[in-house]
């Protein structure tokens, strides 16, 4: 078994799985930057490494410094949560090269589903239903058009090795296509210095369904339900939930055993996310996998009562998982959403600086994850998101219902955040139907 | 905040106290991990490997094995090495010297401190040698004089361009004065090798010292180096001693060079095996004739056509509007020497310095292609803002810019390739440094050497044409001018100051002079005239582009047909009757 961890990470996510480690009775280490020696990961952890300046290219993102901080300290695991040197293979390699245990898949993994194209014709391979679209990369722009014609409009060209929206745009005809193709191929190659483009089928107003996974290295692969993450503002995910709304039974089914299809085909150990989009007519296709534990892994935890952290650390020292698949029971509703320090008003400007007070709800299935404080400054260089507040209730109604009482407990002053803004979408008639998708903030007047 | 002490920390897990410390416990490999000798961090060796041996956060320039470095600027699998196995020499008998090398020899896995062979660079063909740094600092002893002058003499046989990548400490003091002989040696079989017709190329490299500088490191036709390479004869600490002073920082650094007119270009890491093969294949090209679309069809443009009405031929002749013509020449808007290379040719590749004292910036020149062929072109350049203005010191050439053209054109000569040259310039740099270098010297010079140069040589006034400032760089084939572009003996304000010591008589001057376009015509001072239905500003210049490029074209085919001799026969002929 691991005996002490190094968390490349901060914020909530380093906070968190320092909890799980104390837990286990396994030692912890943080690293900051200078502009983290107040955080509460620092604080909150066994040992406290600095390892850089401020902005994350010299610390957070500085592999030489994480690693020497874990051979100084002893550490035997690094623990990368999301973010930052999370889907990093290089990284991950690093740490197999140094002998320490990289808690998440192997680097070979990481790089093989890291790369759009390639992680699809694995899974075309094995059967798991994707977006009809090209196989082959895409360079030019009458090639384009003549696969473009193949697939059907509308369609979306994409990066190979795109992210963020980046390098994307979608063509509703053939007449749109060659600038869009053009501006797209012209934002990756700025971006990513790789002008590699694919073409697929564009799926109008699908839901955002993601499986959990979870796979030891004896070969066990399960899945723990789905998360519909279909609110999004910029491809950013705002509101989570668990389970969705909208999938019978029959379709939970079908979609895991994809899901565990799909990580088998990858060779996959530890935790992971299969994304899908669903359409309307139940169809779904396979987005991509993420290598690493979600922002969102609350939800699932909060309706099957597992602790994702701690089966990361237990596959990690090569245990088996401790649950099978007929074990995994969902119970009830859980909803996550993300309180970032920005204002909505000024078209989400980010708003670091310090909280001058803060009050944070709590109470019969309230979950709050933050590593903020009264007092404590944000710093300018990092993620705005502050604080997830998770609920789980016996139903999505009595969720809805525990989430907008718990919003409207949550205090920040000195800072502006999102909390009004997310209560404002839990009273939206269409949220409370269940009537969403991944455009429903671009659609509805929030 | 202070919490840190409140917090409870983690309780151990009862087996992590009992059990020892496992088998296999965290470390980093050896050699995973380098240091940066500038900036001190610790960087990834793979990195630094992929990277072409440039550290990933500041930049700095790692010095690269021989090996690694061919690997690098070649096609792969295509490096034929030659003359292993030289034997190894110790003249001098000195002491402990053979076993200096053979430790050496174990060390580093090298035979010696420079590598050569043949290598192919994206397609072309080349002879490169790699001086290697970690062999005794790469000093020149006799086994790599040797293998350096074998290489050119070969490369001359096979008719092969040389690129020698230097790197040195200098001279190898254990060989003695057979080291230096080196230098004379190596030089011969370049001179050579260049008589015969061929490239040479050296890239100096981070330390390129002494002897090797003072020999085959400074004598290729083009000279690249990379960035922050120190180069130098004598070296920094020796110079700082013997002056009793502190040298400046970027002394002896290939910026310093570049400035001080050394060095044609500063090539970085990345993008140099493109820039050699470039070099290379313009230079494969050159004294060929080749086009890259159909030969532009010499059909009268309608331009052309509008100027043989009398009306144009009027509009040319009268007088008054002389002076009109001298502000339309100094225009702000005017297009400058830039504008006509960039309009005009594809593939420019610009050369800097004269190899004496500076890189002039009113002067740029370089090689570049018209229609496909490969041809030098040479522009005097003002700059658009008041920046660049400055910078090119308004088109006033310095003695070095000058010298810097006359360098590229004895280049064009050497490789068969004809010289089209933009003149704009309000007249040579009136100052004390340009007189301290003999900027006399250098027009005469320029007047001297063009007169009989073997290649084609147009020039096109485009603007200013002041006085001998102009003419260094019109002493060609054919003399065109703009229409709205003047040439004169000065300025009309000096003209007018000196005849009747009034300069605001500049006006009537203008007409006196002459200087306008119809009247050189007139005068037989130049050939032909580029018509400007409306003057030239950068809205325009397509359509005067578009008929420059058939005139040029059509003088490309005139004269590509006459021999050297010819040329320069029909040069003289062309002056002696002035």
């Amino acid at each position: 078994m691991i005996k002490k961890v190094l968390i490349a990470n901060r914020g909530e996510i380093a906070v968190r799985i320092i909890r799980a480690c104390r837990e286990m009775g396994i030692e912890t280490v943080a690293v900051y930057s200078e502009a983290d020696a107040e955080a509460l990961h620092t604080q909150l952890a066994d040992e406290a490494v600095c390892i850089g300046p401020g902005a994350s290219g010299g610390s957070y993102l500085s592999m030489q410094q994480i690693i020497s901080a874990t051979i100084v300290t002893g550490a035997d695991a690094i623990h990368p949560g999301f973010g930052f040197l999370s889907e990093n293979s290089q990284f991950a390699r690093l740490c197999e090269e140094c002998n320490i245990t990289f808690i998440g898949p192997g680097s070979d993994v990481i790089e093989k589903l890291g790369n759009k194209a390639e992680a699809r014709n694995t899974m075309i391979a094995a059967g798991v239903p994707v977006i009809p679209g090209t196989t082959d990369p895409v360079y030019d722009v009458r090639h384009g058009k003549k696969e473009a014609e193949k697939i059907g409009y509308p369609v979306m060209i994409k990066a190979a090795l795109g992210g963020g929206g980046k390098g994307m745009r979608t063509a509703f005809n053939a007449g749109e296509f060659d600038l869009a193709f053009q501006t797209a191929q012209k934002e990756a190659q700025m971006a990513f210095g790789d002008d590699t483009m694919y073409i697929e089928h564009f799926v109008e107003h699908p839901r955002h369904i993601e499986f959990q996974i979870l796979a030891d290295s004896q070969g066990n692969v399960i899945h723990l339900g789905e998360r519909d993450c279909s609110i999004q503002r910029n491809h950013q995910k705002v509101i989570e939930e668990a389970p969705c709304a909208a999938i019978s039974e029959k379709l939970r089914k079908k979609m895991g055993e994809a899901a565990v299809k799909a990580a088998k085909a990858a060779h996959y150990v530890n935790a992971g996310t299969i994304e899908f989009l669903l359409e309307k007519n139940e169809k779904f296709y396979f987005m991509e996998m993420n290598t690493r534990i979600q922002v969102e892994h609350p939800v699932t935890e909060m309706v099957t009562g597992l602790d994702l952290i701690k089966e990361q650390i237990r596959i990690a020292s090569g245990e088996p998982l401790s649950v099978s698949q007929k074990d995994v029971r969902i119970t009830g509703h859980a909803i996550e959403c993300r309180i970032n320090a920005e204002n909505p008003d000024k078209n989400f400007r980010p708003s670091p600086g310090t909280i001058k007070t803060l009050y944070l709800p709590g109470g019969c299935g309230i979950r709050m994850d933050t590593a903020v404080y009264s007092g404590y400054t944000i710093p300018p260089y990092y993620d705005s998101m502050i604080a997830k507040l998770i609920v789980h209730g016996k139903d999505r109604a009595e969720a809805i219902a525990k989430m907008t009482s718990a919003l409207g407990e949550v205090i920040v002053e000195g800072i502006d955040t999102n909390a009004d803004y997310l209560y404002r979408i839990l009273g939206e008639p269409d949220y409370r139907a269940g009537n969403t998708d991944i455009e429903y903030l671009n659609t509805h007047e929030i | 905040m202070e919490w840190k002490d409140l917090f409870k920390k983690t309780r151990r897990a009862a087996d992590s106290q009992t059990a020892g410390r496992p088998a296999s416990h965290p470390e980093v490999p050896e050699g995973l991990l380098k240091k940066c000798n500038v900036c001190k961090s610790a960087i990834l060796t793979d990195d630094v490997k992929k990277g072409y041996y440039i550290c990933p956060k500041c930049h700095n320039y790692f010095r690269v094995h021989a090996y690694r470095r061919i690997e690098m600027i070649s096609d792969e699998g295509t490096f034929e090495e030659w003359d292993k196995g030289l034997p190894e020499r110790n003249p001098l008998n000195f002491k402990g010297y053979e076993e200096k090398l053979k430790a050496m020899r174990a060390k580093t896995k090298l035979e010696e401190a420079v590598v050569t062979g043949k290598v192919m660079i994206n397609g072309q063909p080349a002879v490169a040698g790699v001086c290697d740094g970690r062999f005794m600092m790469a000093s020149m002893g006799q086994v790599v004089g040797e293998k350096i002058t074998r290489a050119v003499e070969r490369a001359t046989e096979e008719r092969l361009p040389v690129i020698l990548f230097t790197c040195s400490g200098g001279a190898r003091m254990q060989e003695g004065i057979v080291s230096l002989m080196q230098m004379a040696k190596t030089s011969a079989a370049l001179k050579r090798h260049s008589d015969a017709g061929l490239l040479y190329i050296t890239v100096l490299t981070d330390p390129t010292t002494g002897g090797v500088t003072a020999s085959f490191a400074m004598l290729g036709d083009i000279i690249l180096a990379e960035p922050g390479a120190l180069v130098g004869f004598a070296g920094p600490r020796v110079i700082e001693q013997t002056i009793g002073q502190k040298l400046p920082k970027g002394f002896q650094r290939s910026e310093f060079l570049l400035e001080h007119g050394f060095v044609d270009r500063i090539v970085e890491r990345e993008e140099l095996k493109d820039v050699l093969s470039r070099i290379l294949k313009l230079h494969a090209d050159s004294g060929k004739v080749l086009f890259e679309t159909e030969p532009v069809v010499p059909a009268r443009s309608q331009e052309e056509s509008e100027m043989e009405k009398p009306a144009a031929r009027e509009r040319l002749s009268r007088n008054p509007e002389a002076w009109d013509r001298v502000l339309l020449s100094r225009r702000k808007d005017r297009p400058v020497g830039t504008d006509y290379i960039e309009g005009l040719f594809t593939d420019f590749m610009e050369f800097h310095g004269d190899r004496y004292y500076k890189d002039d910036k009113a002067i740029i020149g370089g090689v570049a292609r018209f229609n496909g062929t490969p041809v030098t072109v040479i522009a005097q350049e003002k700059g658009k803002t008041t920046r660049e203005n400055m910078n090119r010191n308004f088109g006033m050439p310095s003695p070095d810019g000058y010298r810097k053209a006359l360098r590229l054109m004895k280049q064009a000569e050497k490789f068969g390739r004809p010289v089209i040259c933009f003149v704009d310039t309000p007249g040579a740099f009136c100052g004390m440094e340009a007189e301290e270098r003999g900027q006399g010297e250098a027009i005469a010079r320029n007047l001297y050497e063009m007169s009989a140069l073997k290649v084609p040589v147009l020039s096109i006034l485009v603007g200013e044409g002041g006085s001998g400032g102009a003419l260094a760089m019109a002493v060609a084939d054919e003399v065109w001018i703009m229409e709205n572009a003047t040439y004169s003996i000065l300025s009309p304000e000096g003209f007018a100051s000196i005849l009747w010591k009034d300069s605001k008589r500049a006006p009537e001057a203008a007409g006196a002079m002459k200087l306008t376009s119809g009247d050189l015509k007139e005068l037989g001072v130049v050939e032909q005239v580029i018509p400007e239905p409306e003057p030239v500003n950068p809205g325009n210049l397509r359509h005067v582009l578009g008929t420059m490029r058939v005139k040029i074209d059509a003088f490309l085919q005139k004269y590509r047909t006459m021999s050297g001799e010819e040329l320069a026969a029909h040069r003289y002929e062309r002056f002696r009757k002035m």
